[in-house]
């Protein structure tokens, strides 16, 4: 359909915008070849019987189920407006009425935005996915439906029907928006699209009970039922802790003793436990690191979330991310330590600094902060003997939206990059005006039916661009490693997806991983490189 | 003397109306932190490539340094020249600039309207006979009256009539525009047109200083149609202007600095930890409903 207007969102259609008939944006030589990318497929047809494949054929939340009778489609539909209410009520939405109110109420429909967006840009400019059609849509709607609907809200702007199909494009629609809020940079007035694309989540969470799966069932829920999103419980945690301790003397010829639940220590360090799942060099690096620097820290195995510090309650529930968070801080308290740091995940970083920095008081308020600074200190202060030539390749640094856009935490990591890669290059643009990775918000965790094409494809497709760009001078040259730095899990998670998709490791030998890796992989103490691309023979 | 009694009702209302705004702003619960960077109250390089006190080590037990003086030039910069729209999409900020450079220069125009209604009412007339007054101070409120005054006239008509047009014609703009939004500009073109008329017959702007001397002085205003008609379309638009979201003038400021650039953190034995206690003390008198949230609900369906 062309010129879609935020109106249409309700007509019946079977896909109201279809992303693969237009030009996505280009990439950069190699990728400028026919044939260099995989084709979108269709969604399956079945598919559009149960779920929303009527916005774009994708399918980003998995329990949004399309109703099979009247009275189900009118419960939603009640359910939804009851929901609308207490968004704008001062009752049920006191920590963001006043930012919501304010990007409600004033935008000029400047459209700078659109420009920003990662998502916009790489899909060719499709409608959908321009940050005010979603706002728009919820004017509109909240206009007409909650502010009378007579002839005067229609001079305003309440000009949408409500009817099924517009509450589920919505909900879907609400997963088209990696919340990176870059948008939000660009504004003349201050406001911010992500945000109402965040309280359209929650509105469907806190309200409907609509959330995708492996955010809410999968995760937050989960990780308040076994301690982690993961559902690595205590006893399989402290399993890992001795697979990690073996792992490393494997690594590095040296036996360590990782610190768990050491009572009143200095640090209590907090990994996202996906790590421990799929990148275990990052804790493992993270104890090499530690333990050579002589710091006085400790891990936490407490059955309430003391061993992960995911909280995806953050992308889509006020309540979970609240729960989770006041968790996270009890497990901090009773361990009695001085200081929490975060290792590399972005969103905990935001989630325990920022998200919860407001719900605590007293002694409950243990100080956190992100592990750049102490990283960057160990380095400075010459803790750990480095040899940068030992990264002597071609190394770019990815900036996890909510480490510089949400805390502006941009210079620390430069700065240990610089000193240990003598072939660093920036992205461009980078830093607090970086793009997402595409897997922000938890995308890098919705693996759901076609939705990681997706991300691969359009959520992604940016930063893939600024990966090609970056590595450029030899990205042909296959016998030059490349490697994204990228110290945050779910970013890590995305940049895997693109890599493999698009097959740049094979192609193009272009690696990732996280920034602490690089670290250990510098230190002279160690015969074998830590990094498992490199041979020994790049050492001598 | 009904004119006149439009014409403080209209000043009264948009300083009321907007002062309401603000208050309805202001007096929202306390957020969550929701900043964005850079923030410009950051210290030094900080507050330009977007760092945080969150880069230094041990953050909490550092001295907090907020640079109020890098605040303020970036709150200026956007409320002069509205540089973001500048940065971002340079064609657009020409009219949008040309529109409020307008309304800028016809607020310092009205300021220097009541300057020159005192001067003339203090025995000092700006003009005599067709000839501006000798007197440095009556020549200078004359001629920066004037110069204000059709800066602002032509750039206000410039600025509301091209954006409305480009509103019209431009296909992405003009599928967001909501039926206000193009009366909102038509109101001010409007008011601009109807300026225009009453200042070719009187380019001085002699007919402002007279209804400022009618307002101090409490004195019917004399006006034909084209003045009256200039009067009542001005007066509803100062009424309207705050009731709607041309008031950004309000929401610019919440938005910037009680949202975006309100990074202040909550430290043990803080002013911010009282009033986080004072929050959290807040029992609210609903809740949302979804299952997990009031476990009493029954749960979706599952796929």
């Amino acid at each position: 359909m062309e010129n879609i207007r935020p109106q249409d969102m309700g007509i019946p259609s079977k896909q109201l915008a279809k992303p693969g008939e237009y030009q996505l944006m280009p990439l950069p030589a190699p990728y400028d070849k026919p044939d260099m990318e995989p084709d979108f497929n269709a969604p399956n047809q079945s598919w559009s019987e149960n779920y929303c494949t009527s916005l774009d054929g994708f399918i980003g939340n998995d329990m949004l189920l399309r109703p099979k009778t009247t009275e189900e489609e009118q419960e939603i539909i009640k359910k939804f407006l009851s929901g609308l209410d207490k968004l704008f009520s001062e009752e049920t939405n006191r920590n963001y009425l006043q930012p919501l109110m304010l990007t409600f109420e004033n935008c000029a429909k400047c459209n700078t935005c659109s420009e920003a967006c990662h998502t916009f840009k790489a899909s060719g400019g499709e409608e959908i996915y321009r940050p005010i059609f979603r706002s728009e849509v919820l004017r509109k709607l909240y206009k007409k439906h909650k502010q009378g609907g007579g002839l005067l809200n229609r001079f305003t702007g309440g000009d949408i029907d409500i009817n099924i199909e517009t509450i589920m494009r919505l909900g879907e629609l609400a997963y088209r928006c990696n919340l990176c809020r870059r948008c939000a940079q660009t504004c003349p007035l201050g406001l911010d699209n992500g945000l109402l694309a965040r309280e359209i989540r929650k509105l469907f969470s806190m309200e409907m009970g609509i959330a995708p799966k492996p955010l809410h069932e999968n995760g937050t829920v989960n990780q308040l039922k076994t301690g982690s999103s993961t559902g690595l419980n205590r006893v399989a945690f402290l399993d890992t802790i001795e697979f990690l301790e073996d792992d490393l003397y494997e690594r590095t010829g040296k036996k360590y003793k990782i610190p768990v639940d050491k009572e009143g220590a200095d640090i209590l360090l907090t990994h996202n436990a996906g790590e421990y799942m799929a990148w275990p060099e990052n804790p493992s690096a993270f104890v090499v690191i530690f333990e050579e620097a002589g710091l006085n820290w400790t891990l936490c195995s407490s059955d309430f979330i003391g061993y992960d510090n995911v909280n995806y309650g953050l992308f889509y529930d006020d309540a979970q991310a609240r729960k989770i968070g006041l968790a996270q801080m009890k497990a901090a308290k009773e361990l009695g330590v001085r200081r929490i740091i975060v290792g590399e995940c972005g969103h905990a970083h935001k989630a325990i600094a920022l998200a919860i920095d407001r719900t605590i008081t007293g002694a409950d308020n243990t100080p956190r902060e992100s592990f750049l600074p102490l990283l960057l200190e160990i380095i400075e202060k010459k803790a750990l003997k480095l040899d940068p030539m030992r990264n002597n390749f071609p190394v770019t640094l990815h900036d996890p939206c909510n480490m510089g856009r949400m805390m502006g935490i941009v210079k620390p990591q430069r700065d240990i990059i610089k000193a240990i890669c003598p072939q660093f290059r920036e992205m461009t643009p980078n830093g607090a005006k970086n793009y997402c990775c595409g897997g922000g918000s938890g995308f890098a965790i919705i693996k759901s039916h076609n939705f990681p094409e997706f991300r691969n494809k359009i959520a992604s497709r940016m930063k893939f661009k600024q990966i090609l760009d970056a590595f450029q001078d030899t990205l042909e040259n296959t016998d030059i490693p490349k490697y994204v730095a990228a110290p945050c899990s779910n970013c890590k998670g995305a940049i895997r997806d693109i890599l493999e998709y698009y097959g740049t490791t094979e192609r193009y030998n272009v690696h990732y991983g996280g920034l602490v890796e690089l670290v250990v992989n510098a230190m002279v103490q160690f015969e074998k490189p830590f990094l498992e691309f490199l041979d020994k023979d790049s050492f001598k | 003397m009904l004119l006149l009694a439009f014409i403080y009702f209209s000043i009264l209302a948009f300083i009321g109306i907007s002062a309401y705004r603000f208050y309805l702003y202001s007096r929202m619960p306390m957020h969550g932190r929701w900043e964005l960077y850079p923030v410009p109250k950051e210290p030094g390089e900080k507050g330009h490539y977007g760092g945080s006190y969150y880069e230094d080590l041990e953050w909490w037990n550092k001295p907090r340094i907020v640079s109020h003086f890098g605040e303020m030039k970036e709150m200026l910069k956007e409320m002069l020249f509205i540089k973001i729209l500048f940065v971002h999409q340079q064609r657009l900020w020409w009219i949008s600039y040309s529109m409020h450079l307008g309304i800028y220069f016809l607020g310092l125009w009205a300021v220097l309207l009541l300057a020159g209604a005192v001067t003339e009412l203090s025995g000092l007339p700006l003009v005599t006979a067709g000839i501006v007054s000798a007197n440095p101070w009556a020549g200078l409120v004359y001629y920066a009256t004037f110069l204000s005054g059709s800066a602002g006239a032509l750039l206000l008509t410039f600025g509301s009539a091209g954006l409305f047009l480009r509103r019209l014609f431009n296909n992405t703009l003009s599928k967001y525009t909501t039926p206000q939004e193009y009366f909102n500009l038509l109101f001010l073109f409007a008011v601009a047109i109807s300026g225009l008329v009453v200042w070719s017959s009187d380019p001085a702007f002699q007919y402002g200083r007279d209804i400022l001397k009618g307002l101090i002085t409490v004195s019917p205003i004399q006006a034909g149609t084209a003045l009256t008609v200039h009067i009542l379309l001005l007066g509803a638009v100062m009424i309207y202007i705050p009731q709607t979201k041309m008031s950004h003038y309000v929401a610019k400021y919440f938005s910037f600095h009680k949202v975006l650039w309100e990074n202040e953190p909550n430290l043990r034995n803080s002013k911010m930890e009282e009033i986080v206690k004072k929050a959290m003390g807040y029992k609210p008198k609903a809740s949302w409903s979804a299952p997990h949230i009031n476990p009493g609900n029954p749960a979706p369906k599952k796929s």
